[in-house]
Formats: C-alpha cells, sequence, structure tokens
C-alpha cells in the first residue's frame, strides 16, 4: 500500500491563554505550540524529531498519536482524517498507533502489578484468558526481561526496567507505528544505550515505523533514518539523518551541532600543563558566535 | 606542589532508609581540589557525587550525614565546624549552584532581594551598596539591563536566566570554591552551552576553584582541569582530564565513554554497560562494578580495590589496562 | 495479606488505642440488646435520679430509666448516623469529584461550583430548614416509613460531600493527567474502566483517610442536632437527647446525667480521631518508596 502510514498537513495547535475576564476584555491571546507544521512519515521510516523547550515536538507527538486534535489541519493516519477516527475513542484504529512516554514515574499505574498491566492492555485487544499469561511472557522476553518482573509493581522495579515494560504495553497492542517521547532522557548514560539498542532490534524485527522525539542530536543519529529539526512551533530543517547532521543548512540546526558537549574537542580552558613538562595545549575555541 | 584548597579524606555519607537502619551512600572518598583548579566529579544514579558535595556543606538534613573522614577548607575541617562557622563560610568562602533554578528562587521574593539578601549576610554594607555589587553580579554573568533586572520576579526570566541568576548569588561574595551540581541538567542544549562558557569565564576572571558535577562526561571534560569518576559510593577513577578522556584506566570510565552516542564516527549499535545501576544496602563487598564489569575476575567482588596514583592518575581496580 | 501485616506493624500505641476504642464502641451498639441491663425506654419512677450504684452502675435519669443501658443503645444512633452520613457523603461527594476532575472543561467548573455552594451552608441552618419542611415524624416514602434517623444522615451526608469532593478532585486530576491513563486511553479502554479500573483506585487512600475522621465529625453533628430537637426524638436514647435532658441536672446535681453521655461522645471522637491519624500514617509512607539521587 503507498503513501504515507502517518502524515500533518498544515497543523496548527495553539492554546487559550487568559481566563474569562481577560477573553471579555478582548486579551484573548493564544500561545502557539505548533505552527503549519507538514510531515509524511512512511512505513519503515525511523523518524527523529529535535528540538529544544518550546519546540513544540512533544505537541506534535501527542497529535499523531491520537490524544488531542489540532487546532486547524489535518492529522492523516493511513490516508484516514485522525478527527473524523477520534470519534469513535476506543475504536479498533487505535491499536495501529502507540506510545512510549518519557517519564517512568508516571507511565505506570503504581497499584497494578506488571503482569496485571500487561494483561489489561492485551485484553483490550481481544486476547482470550487463556492466551493472556503466554504471550505475557512473550512479551517480556521481547524486551529483555525475565518471567520474575511479572508480579513486581512499578516502584520495586529500576527506571530501566519500568522503561522496558512501557515499551512492552506498547507493543502488546501489535502497533504499526511507535512514537516515543523522550523515552530515555531520564535514565543514566549507560541504561539509555541499552534502551536504544533494545528498540532499534525491536524496530527492524517488528518492521515498525518508529517516530524518536529527543532533543539530544547524537542519539538520534544512532537510531534515525530522517531527522526533523523543530524550533518554536515550525520545523526548521528535515532531511536524511546523516545529510542534516554533516551538513546542516539552517543556522539553527548548526547552532544545535555547536552546542553539543564534544569533550576534549570543546575546550574553552586550556588544558593543565601535563606532568611530563611537555608545552600546554593552545587553547581551542570552536564556539564562535554562540 | 601548592597546599590543596578543599581536602577530602575517607569521607563517609549515610542516611536512614524509609524501612528503617542506616544506608551508605558514600563509602570512602578521597580527592583535592587545588586553588583556582577545576575539577569535574562524574557519576551516575548510586555513585554518591551529589551527596558527597552536600556532605562537604553540610547541607544534609537530620536524615543524612557524614558518618566518617575528613574535609579540610583552607586548613579547617568542616565536618567539625559548628553551624555558625558553616553559616559564615557558605555564600562567602564556599558557593553552590543546584539542578533545578526554578526551585532554587524564591517565587515570592525579586532576584535583587535574593542576592542583596546573600551580600548582606556575610557583609556589612548599606542596602545601596548591597544593590550595587548585586547588579554588578548581574552584569558578571552576562544579565544586561541588570539595575532594571534587580526589580524581576524569578518567572519573568527564563530557565537560563535564573541558573545565570543563581550563579550570580553565588558569586556575589567572591568565594573560592564554587561547586556546581548538575547546573546545566535541566537546561536546553544551547543555553548548556552558555552557562559552561559564563563558568568557565568567570573562573579565569575571579581565579575560582570549581568543582562541577555532571553525569556527562564530554560536558565536563570542555571545562575542568581533573576528572574524578565516581561509581557505588566510591571513587573509581582520578586523573588529569586529558589522561582519562584519551586514556582511561578503569573499565568503568572506558565503557561510559564508549556508551555515549557521537556525532562523528560510524553510526551503529551503542556499547552498552549490561546490568542495573547499583543499589545502596546490596552493594558487593568488593569493587561496586564488579557485577557488570566485562573485565571482572571472581575475585574482584570480594575484595575492594585500593585507589593508587600513579603520576597524578589514580585508579581504583585489581586489573586496569 | 502481607501489605495488611506490614499495615498492622506501622500502628504505634495512639493508633492501637484508637482502634481499641472504635471497636468496643462498634460491639456496643451491635450487641446492645444482649449487653445492656436494662430495657433503656423502661420507666421506674421509684428509681428516678439515682446515684451510680451497684444495680444501675451509671444512675438513672428523670424517668429512672437505666443511663447504661440507654448509653449502650445511644451507640447506636451516634454510630449508624455518623456511618451513614459519611457513606453517603461519600457516595455523592467522590462522584461528583472524579466526574468533574475526568470530564474536565465546562462540566468541571459547573460541578466544583456546586460543590462550593453547598460547602458554604452552615449545619444548623440547613438542619432547621429541612427539618422545617419535613417535619421531625417518621417520613412516608411510599410504602416505607423511614424514620427521622434517615433524615439526619441524608442531610448530614450533603453536608459532608464537598470535602468528599474536594479531596477526590485534587488527586483524580492529577491522577487523570498521568501517562499510564493515557496509555490506557490508547489501547482503546472505555471511559468507565479507565475510571474504576485507574482513576478510582489510586484517589482511595485520601478518601479512607477523610472518612474516618469524619466519622467522628458526624457524631459530633447527630448529638448537636439530637440536643437542640431536631434530631432523634424521645423516648428513643441518643447521647445528643440525653445531654439536652440533662441541662437542668448541672445546677441540680445528679452529675451522672450529663458526664457520662458526655463522655461517651468524647471518648469516641478521640477514637475515631486516633483511628484516622494511624490510618493517614499508614498510607503515605508506604506507597512512595523515596529513592535518593546520589
Amino acid at each position: 500500500m503507498t503513501g504515507p502510514i502517518l502524515s500533518l498537513r498544515g497543523v496548527s495547535k495553539s492554546f487559550p491563554q487568559g481566563g474569562l475576564l481577560d477573553r471579555l476584555l478582548g486579551r484573548d491571546g493564544r500561545l502557539v505550540a505548533l505552527d503549519d507544521v507538514s510531515l509524511d512519515v512512511m512505513r519503515g521510516d525511523v523518524v527523529g524529531i529535535v528540538g529544544e523547550s518550546g519546540s513544540g515536538k512533544s505537541t506534535l507527538a501527542g497529535l499523531a498519536v491520537g490524544l488531542a486534535r489540532p487546532t486547524s489541519g489535518d492529522v492523516l493516519l493511513d490516508g484516514q482524517s485522525m478527527a473524523e477516527l477520534m470519534r469513535d475513542h476506543a475504536g479498533p484504529w487505535r491499536r495501529r498507533v502507540q506510545m512510549v512516554f518519557q517519564d517512568t514515574s508516571s507511565a505506570l499505574n503504581p497499584r497494578k502489578s506488571v503482569a496485571r498491566c500487561l494483561g489489561e492492555t492485551l485484553a483490550l485487544r481481544g486476547v482470550p484468558k487463556a492466551q493472556r499469561e503466554s504471550e505475557i511472557a512473550e512479551l517480556l522476553t521481547l524486551v529483555g526481561l525475565g518471567p520474575e518482573i511479572g508480579p513486581r509493581l512499578p516502584h520495586e522495579l529500576s527506571g530501566g526496567q519500568r522503561q522496558r515494560i512501557g515499551l512492552a504495553r506498547a507493543l502488546a497492542m501489535k502497533p504499526e507505528v511507535l512514537i516515543a517521547d523522550e523515552p530515555v532522557s531520564a535514565l543514566d548514560v549507560s541504561l539509555q544505550a541499552q534502551v536504544i539498542n533494545l528498540l532499534s532490534r525491536l524496530t527492524r524485527e517488528l518492521s515498525l515505523t518508529l517516530l524518536f522525539i529527543s532533543h539530544d542530536l547524537a542519539l538520534v543519529r544512532t537510531l534515525c533514518s530522517r531527522i526533523v529539526v523543530m524550533r518554536e512551533g515550525e520545523i526548521v530543517e528535515q532531511g536524511p539523518c546523516l545529510d542534516v547532521l554533516g551538513r546542516p543548512q539552517h543556522p539553527y540546526t548548526q547552532a544545535l551541532l555547536a552546542a553539543v558537549p564534544k569533550g576534549l574537542a570543546g575546550r574553552r580552558s586550556p588544558l593543565p600543563a601535563r606532568a611530563d613538562a611537555a608545552a600546554p595545549e593552545t587553547r581551542e575555541d570552536i564556539h564562535g558566535a554562540a | 606542589m601548592s597546599a590543596a584548597l578543599l581536602t577530602v579524606e575517607g569521607l563517609r555519607v549515610g542516611f536512614r532508609s524509609a524501612y528503617g537502619g542506616m544506608v551508605e551512600a558514600v563509602r570512602g572518598v578521597d580527592f583535592s581540589v587545588a586553588p583556582g583548579e577545576a575539577v569535574g566529579i562524574v557519576g551516575e544514579s548510586g555513585s554518591g557525587k551529589s551527596l558527597s558535595m552536600l556532605a562537604v556543606m553540610r547541607l544534609l538534613g537530620a536524615s543524612a550525614g557524614a558518618t566518617g573522614g575528613r574535609v579540610i577548607f583552607d586548613g579547617e575541617d568542616l565536618l567539625a565546624a559548628d553551624e555558625k562557622r558553616m553559616r559564615a563560610l557558605r555564600g562567602r568562602d564556599i558557593a553552590m549552584v543546584f539542578q533545578d533554578p526554578q526551585s532554587s528562587l524564591n517565587p515570592a521574593l525579586t532576584i535583587g532581594r535574593q542576592i542583596t539578601d546573600v551580600v548582606r549576610a556575610h557583609r556589612d554594607v548599606s542596602t545601596g551598596e548591597a544593590r550595587r555589587i548585586a547588579a554588578e553580579a548581574l552584569e558578571s554573568v552576562g544579565i544586561r539591563d541588570a539595575g532594571r533586572r534587580l526589580a524581576a520576579y524569578p518567572h519573568e526570566f527564563s530557565g537560563g536566566m535564573r541558573q545565570r541568576a543563581l550563579i550570580a548569588m553565588a558569586i556575589a561574595c567572591r568565594p573560592r570554591l564554587l561547586i556546581a551540581d548538575e547546573p546545566t541538567t535541566a537546561l536546553d542544549v544551547t543555553v548548556q552551552a552558555q552557562i559552561v562558557d559564563l563558568i568557565a569565564e568567570l573562573r579565569r576572571e575571579l581565579g575560582l576553584a570549581v568543582v562541577f558535577i555532571s553525569h556527562n562526561l564530554q560536558l565536563v571534560a570542555e571545562i575542568v582541569d581533573r576528572v574524578v569518576v565516581m561509581y557505588g559510593g566510591k571513587v573509581v577513577e582520578d586523573g588529569p582530564v586529558e589522561a582519562i578522556e584519551r586514556a582511561p584506566r578503569h573499565p568503568y570510565t572506558r565503557l561510559l565513554k564508549a556508551c555515549v552516542p557521537s556525532l562523528t564516527g560510524p553510526v551503529g549499535p551503542l556499547t552498552a554497560i549490561e546490568g542495573t545501576p547499583p543499589r545502596l544496602g546490596r552493594l558487593p563487598v568488593g569493587c561496586p562494578f564488579s557485577p557488570r564489569c566485562p573485565d571482572a575476575a571472581e575475585s574482584c567482588g570480594h575484595q575492594m580495590p585500593p585507589l593508587i596514583a600513579e603520576a597524578g592518575h589514580s585508579t581504583a581496580c585489581w586489573r586496569p589496562r | 495479606m502481607s501489605s495488611l501485616r506490614k499495615a498492622l506493624e506501622g500502628l504505634d500505641w495512639s493508633g492501637w488505642l484508637g482502634a481499641g476504642i472504635v471497636g468496643l464502641i462498634i460491639l456496643a451498639a451491635i450487641f446492645a440488646p444482649l449487653i445492656a441491663p436494662y430495657d433503656p425506654l423502661a420507666l421506674n419512677v421509684e428509681d428516678r435520679l439515682a446515684a451510680p450504684d451497684a444495680s444501675h452502675w451509671l444512675g438513672t435519669d428523670q424517668g429512672g430509666r437505666d443511663v447504661l443501658s440507654r448509653i449502650l443503645f445511644g451507640a447506636r444512633a451516634s454510630l449508624s448516623v455518623g456511618i451513614g452520613a459519611v457513606l453517603t457523603g461519600a457516595i455523592i461527594g467522590v462522584s461528583a469529584g472524579i466526574f468533574a476532575a475526568y470530564k474536565g472543561g465546562f462540566g468541571e467548573q459547573v460541578v466544583m461550583r456546586i460543590v462550593d455552594g453547598v460547602a458554604s451552608i452552615p449545619l444548623l441552618v440547613w438542619a432547621i430548614a429541612i427539618v422545617g419542611i419535613l417535619g421531625v415524624g417518621p417520613l412516608p416514602v411510599g410504602p416505607l416509613l423511614l424514620p427521622n434517623e434517615v433524615k439526619i444522615v441524608v442531610l448530614v451526608g450533603c453536608l459532608f460531600s464537598p470535602v468528599f469532593a474536594r479531596v477526590t478532585y485534587a488527586v483524580a486530576r492529577r491522577i487523570a493527567g498521568a501517562d499510564y491513563v493515557r496509555a490506557r486511553f490508547l489501547q482503546g479502554a472505555s471511559h468507565w474502566q479507565i475510571v474504576s479500573g485507574d482513576v478510582l483506585p489510586n484517589c482511595l487512600s485520601p478518601i479512607i483517610v477523610q472518612a474516618t475522621l469524619l466519622v467522628a465529625i458526624g457524631i459530633v453533628i447527630e448529638a448537636s442536632i439530637s440536643f437542640v430537637g431536631l434530631g432523634v426524638q424521645p423516648p428513643q436514647p441518643s447521647w445528643g437527647t440525653m445531654l439536652s435532658d440533662a441541662r437542668s441536672a448541672i445546677y441540680s446535681g445528679e452529675w451522672w446525667l450529663p458526664v457520662f453521655p458526655g463522655l461517651a461522645i468524647s471518648l469516641t471522637v478521640i477514637g475515631f480521631n486516633l483511628l484516622g491519624d494511624a490510618v493517614r500514617e499508614l498510607f503515605d509512607p508506604r506507597s512512595e518508596a523515596r529513592t535518593l539521587v546520589a
């Protein structure tokens, strides 16, 4: 089937500011989160959406997964208008797009065990009770966890484990499109790598289309084939990941790249004189007008 | 070698866990900071990096505290000092900047008031003079139109500006040591770069010593002279930044460097550190990293490796490369 | 349940004391007909105004009725009104709170403003108005003849509902915004499934704490209403009516007439308060597993 699986056409999203009085007095400004954004995502794409705070990337994620409606413009899931689909808010179309959330502490119900959480999800997909246990075990293995995790509650798990459960829950619906909203930002660096590798492998194995939202350019470079750079509600640059990051056209993209910490290559102070009395390094200042 | 400004010897910090009993989070940490030197403390959760510095500043509450060791600042043991002495030191000789600029500022007071409060706590100056000093401090951290800005409230500032204001508050009394605990983690990456620039510049201008705590080795390597790597409540490596970046000896440091994705180089699966972060109270008797270490031998988990120095570069490992 | 055992271990002496008092009062109320030495309504004019002695442990009142028996039976009125009112208030209030928090928008504003309105009505004005309209006799509702207590329960229940509504609203709002609720939404769960499975269970702790503390207040309210004659009607025993009847005894020296009902009210209230505090302690630290970022 041709055509993009997910498409945003001229999407804008704004929120009303102020209360009733402001509106009566004519002060009805709106906070614009997204401004005329258009994006096509083809089946099997792994797209990274990067931006800083206020860029609108999380709002875009919410619209793409059907949690909110755009103020204007249209979001299309496989050609069908998401606004139409949302009228049947609990319909089977829901299964096709799923989300992995950022904040592991609020992503799982603190009172439900892992097994119960996954079991409920499977029930909504229509899996008969008899099969649920084996599918839960399969899902846990899929995300690299053992069956002993089943009876545990979220607060008994580490951040990395919780994130894997969040992923398992999303995958339990057998979606075609997965939207990951900063899924590793709250994790230790050493765990980020684990989860990113897992995500990469599963995306390939399950032929998923992945929308990866992040502020971390290097992470996006590792995982994604396409990149979309956003700033204050607009897309400023998009294209193949290595191209955009290797030869950025837009000044904002260039500024973002320049700001990424680079270790010794980004020294701002001279290196201390070495104990073996070699000449001290000269200061390398690669930050021009930051 | 000039006398160190800050020397931490055998520092141990414990806290009362929710289930009763004491948990030791910092288990014998040694490092030092020379005057004007910038030291980075790098570690992840469970490493004890923040707790160590909070213990140095004696900022831990009733349920946590230093349980052993010495902290010598300019010849004085801070752990033995009384609260009155600590109050005199804090803000004037040692200053600290924290991670979240929003919760570090009182939303009900103007920025100017908060800075002048610090100045007047340590120096006997008039209100007018204190305001002048505060405005000067704001200028020095790059906030233009400082005189007017003194009257602003924290919510009128952006995140980056708030952090600058906090740094201004910290340096207003010209301290000798600035401790920055993950000062940029809550900020956007472009703002982060600016704040790091600022700290480097202030260090040059004021001859400040800096302790920069972070989980990001690349970030820290851009401005510090030495790096102290912590894991599971202990120092695992301590050396000049060049040596740490180019030739790390401890397996954890090596792996930490390797698992961070880069903007250059080939794209492929990331090197990962297997296992989960250390859980306090359930640490092995020996090296805390041994459960996750690819080079570990059976014996590594049974005996704690000592921190051995070699030409200014120390490692705590039984089998360093 | 291991969590129940851990919970019970967490109770300190005040919690046990509260639980003990409440337990005794409840048992007294349930088994009053078996425990009471005399019929609480039995008039015995020869023995009237007798001081406490071996045959009447707490003395007798103006009609010769045994005070101890009247107190035991009075516990029924107090507890049934207290607990009944709390249940009524909880059902109304929790539903309103969850509706407002989950639905949002205009419905949320309407419901919460109604809650504010009810919360601003003072008790006695409310009581007098209702009783004035409906009278103090039993209320015929269809084939049933409801005693006056039912009116009190509904009246006090309505007064309690704003507390429950506000507490539930505050917690439910936070939950409704949590990612795990969004996740359920994305899975295609119905609104009812989300509310009953995710929102309500997480609201329970503060609701239970409020409920326990409000029973104590309900008992005092029942006593107050009965004291002014708008509640339980004589000759039915109620701690409030007993206090009312004993008003003149303060001057004439029959100290046992006001003291024992007063003690009963005080002890019960203290018991429920201690229990409520202990319940609040139990729910607070258990669910928060505090992790320290080092």
